[in-house]
């Protein structure tokens, strides 16, 4: 057994959410009007859809409702919460199957989420919606399929969608943008692609809308690196600004996540395969002074590769502490927290762009029944307090850390 | 939110004493506490220290867990390498958690290495700080050697924190202790009955977060009359070779500026570097948000940390100096003269 890791940073708590410990990318906190506070979790895969877990006590977490999906060939792996709404993604594991979209819940009585709607995404290329990001209560920024839209190579089915939610009960189409060259018919040339040992497809991942810029969408797009844009109008998003570190890097640009203050983008990959076969997969340090030229600056010190890198399952970068705009959120212009699968949570201090510095890490132990034999931290949410919530991928639920940096 | 400049970093604990002071009686003990599970313990040999094999929970050449949970190596080439060396297998999970390193010294209580190495190591000074020095003195010896070593008076000087060892075999340590007092005023004593000690007492030395509380910080410069444990007593004596250590405290109502701090420090180190022994204190900085802690060696400052916020209504700097030979008065009216100066 490998023994739990840490630096500066303890476990208040763990919780292997009734059996189903495996969690995918969606984490959001609500407030509840009741004083309560709320931890919403998307599973990572099927039978289960999400679990609400009481946090008010950090260090006793309560599961209060665990949902089911209709069905196995299908995934939530997304949510997120403004208010007492929340927006669930739901991705099928083939085109043309349902339901591929997302839905909106009332959650104002947390115990009994209750639907108010479905966007339909489904089509005969589309999986539907891998990723929502829902923070202003207005609009669902996504990455997903379209009924009507046809790549040109299967794997580069999801583009970035805009829906009106306004009116919950009836989300509207409001915009979307894909990568010139991946649709069908598109007058570009499709992009080159990257070696296929690693190759993963040209599609959007994570698309982050701020209200310090709600003219930008901020665009993590797999295989074609950040991207930038223009959403002054919602239905005609235009490119500002993209970097693209592969080749001859290895692809898969995950999140972009603008620090404004200080015009820098911290920027994501994401690590798919085991055993290290696709490293480095990296967190990025880009000078955004210039939206229309990013330039890299630095990138993360890595967990010990010796280490890590043949420990079992995936090791290397994935999803960040994306200083959601929300009360319950913590937000910093220099402390940036992300998961890194059997390396675990850690905290890097950005104040030195040039130079950022690891200042905390958590490792749990293997969970019991994991598969590759370690942790795989897969998401991370920051609460005000600085309370970190991680969870695992596989088996491992749901891990309550304090940061003490 | 930014990162507390103090809170993430691994608290170092420098452990000296005179010659026969106990130490590594003490030490060994220490290595045995239950109180020191997720400890590191750097010590020169590990043949001075006699480690029951039924307590070691694993050994390598340089390295034995112990079963509390602590971890006790020895210095390789030197003591930077060794920091070094101990955080990067922590990092790879080779070793345990360590969450503070006491540092057996020889027989120098001197913390210069040290903090010059935070200096000089990126990777030091990013993840280490010094918590302080500890001194161990012999209550049955102790009075005879700050008679004959000059070393010994240093050492004692410089502590933040005295630990009186073998006071069950001295009939009376009054007389020690105010020896002591008058040497360190700012000095917190406690005492280890046949090395003995709860290491909490070790810790804790020097403010440990940008959240330090008015009591933390005048602990650390100390009330002149802090003690641990069992209050001892006994009039100010002074020795021979004491007159040359020179311990005060000087206090600034007026706030400096980065400017007259840093041109009245350059200027007391590039005179008189050799025998500033030591110097530490919170200063108020205009402009920051809260004191601003000082730590100063030899030539070498540390570079100084803001706490969050004042949290008493007390804004005066205070800070202590331990110098051989400099005359309270010079250091005093060379501050005012530099405060003059670049306030024109």
């Amino acid at each position: 057994m490998i023994k739990a890791l840490s630096f500066n940073m303890r476990l208040l708590a763990h919780h292997e959410l009734e059996g189903f410990g495996g969690i995918g990318e969606g984490m959001a906190l609500q407030q509840t009007r009741d004083g309560r506070r709320i931890l919403w979790l998307a599973h990572e895969a099927a039978p289960k859809n999400f679990t609400g877990v009481d946090v008010s006590d950090p260090r006793a977490p309560r599961v209060i409702v665990q949902t089911d999906l209709p069905h196995a060939k299908m995934r939530s792996n997304s949510l997120d919460v403004t208010g007492d709404v929340m927006a669930v993604a739901y991705q099928t594991s083939d085109v043309g199957m349902k339901p591929a979209g997302f839905d909106l819940f009332d959650i104002s009585r947390p115990e009994q989420p209750k639907r108010i709607s479905h966007f339909d995404a489904s089509g005969p290329f589309s999986r539907g919606v891998q990723q929502v990001w829902f923070v202003d209560g207005e609009f669902v920024h996504m990455s997903s399929g379209a009924p009507d839209f046809q790549p040109r190579f299967p794997e580069d089915d999801q583009i970035y969608r805009i829906v009106d939610v306004r009116n919950p009960a009836k989300p509207l189409d409001a915009g979307r943008w894909w990568l010139p060259g991946t649709r069908e018919g598109d007058k570009e040339p499709a992009p080159a692609r990257l070696d296929p040992r690693i190759a993963t497809g040209y599609r959007v991942h994570n698309t982050n809308v701020f209200p310090e810029r709600p003219d930008r969408a901020y665009l993590g797009y797999i295989d074609g690196g950040a991207v930038i844009l223009d959403i002054a109008d919602k239905s005609r998003p235009t490119v500002v600004g993209q970097w693209n570190h592969s080749p001859p890097f290895n692809g898969f640009t995950h999140t972009v996540l603008p620090l404004f203050d200080r015009k820098l983008l911290i920027v994501s990959d994401e690590c798919v395969r085991d055993d290290g076969i696709d490293w480095p997969r990296l967190v990025w340090v880009v000078d955004g002074r210039n939206e229309r030229n990013p330039v890299p600056i630095s990138t993360f010190p890595t967990a010990p590769v010796d280490a890590f890198i043949k420990r079992g399952g995936r090791f290397g970068a994935h999803n960040l502490h994306e200083n959601q705009p929300v009360p319950t959120s913590f937000r910093s212009e220099t402390i940036i927290v992300g998961t890194f699968f059997n390396a675990g949570v850690r905290v890097y201090d950005t104040a030195n762009p040039f130079q950022p510095q690891e200042i905390a890490y958590y490792v749990p132990e293997a969970p019991k029944l994991a598969r590759s034999g370690t942790i795989q931290l897969n998401d991370v949410y920051v609460d005000e307090k600085r309370i970190v919530y991680t969870v695992d991928r596989h088996a491992g639920g749901l891990y309550v850390l304090e940061m003490t940096v | 939110m930014k990162r507390d400049p103090l809170a993430g970093r691994i608290p170092i604990i420098l452990i000296t004493g005179f010659l026969g002071s106990g130490k590594t009686t003490l030490l060994g003990k220490l290595l045995r506490h239950p109180g020191m599970d997720h400890a590191a313990v750097i010590i020169n040999e590990l043949g001075d220290i006699a480690i029951d094999h039924q307590l070691v929970a694993s050994s390598s050449e340089q390295m034995t867990l112990l079963g509390n949970g602590c971890l006790c190596c020895t210095v390789r080439t030197d003591l930077q390498e060794t920091l070094r060396e101990l955080f990067v297998r922590r990092r790879a999970g080779e070793v345990i958690d360590f969450d503070r390193v006491f540092v057996e010294t020889t027989g120098l209580a001197d913390p210069v290495p040290v903090l010059h190495s935070f200096q000089s190591d990126g990777l030091l000074g990013a993840q280490y700080r010094l918590d302080g020095v500890v001194t161990v003195v012999d209550a049955v010896n102790g009075m005879g050697q700050l008679d004959t070593q000059p070393e010994a008076v240093k050492q004692a000087a410089l502590a933040d924190r005295i630990v009186l060892s073998k006071t069950d075999l001295a009939r009376d340590s009054s007389a020690l202790v105010s020896r002591l007092k008058a040497l360190n005023p700012f000095v917190s004593i406690a005492t280890a009955v046949q090395g003995e000690i709860d290491p909490a007492l070790l810790t804790g030395l020097s403010p440990g977060s940008a959240k330090a509380l008015p009591a933390e910080l005048n602990r650390w410069l100390g009330s002149g009359d802090t003690y641990l444990g069992k209050a001892l007593e006994g009039k100010h004596q002074a020795g021979n070779h004491d007159a040359s250590i020179k311990t005060f405290s000087l206090r600034f109502e007026r706030p400096f500026t980065w400017d007259s701090l840093n041109a009245a420090l350059q200027a007391l180190t590039a005179l008189r570097g050799p025998d500033l022994l030591r110097v530490k204190g919170i200063v108020n900085v205009s402009g920051e948000p809260g004191p601003v802690i000082l730590q100063a060696a030899q030539h070498v400052i540390h570079p100084p940390v803001t706490l969050e916020s004042w949290r008493d209504a007390d804004r005066s700097s205070r800070i202590v100096f331990i110098t051989r030979n400099i005359a309270r008065e010079a250091v005093e009216s060379l501050f005012s003269a530099v405060g003059a100066l670049t306030s024109s």
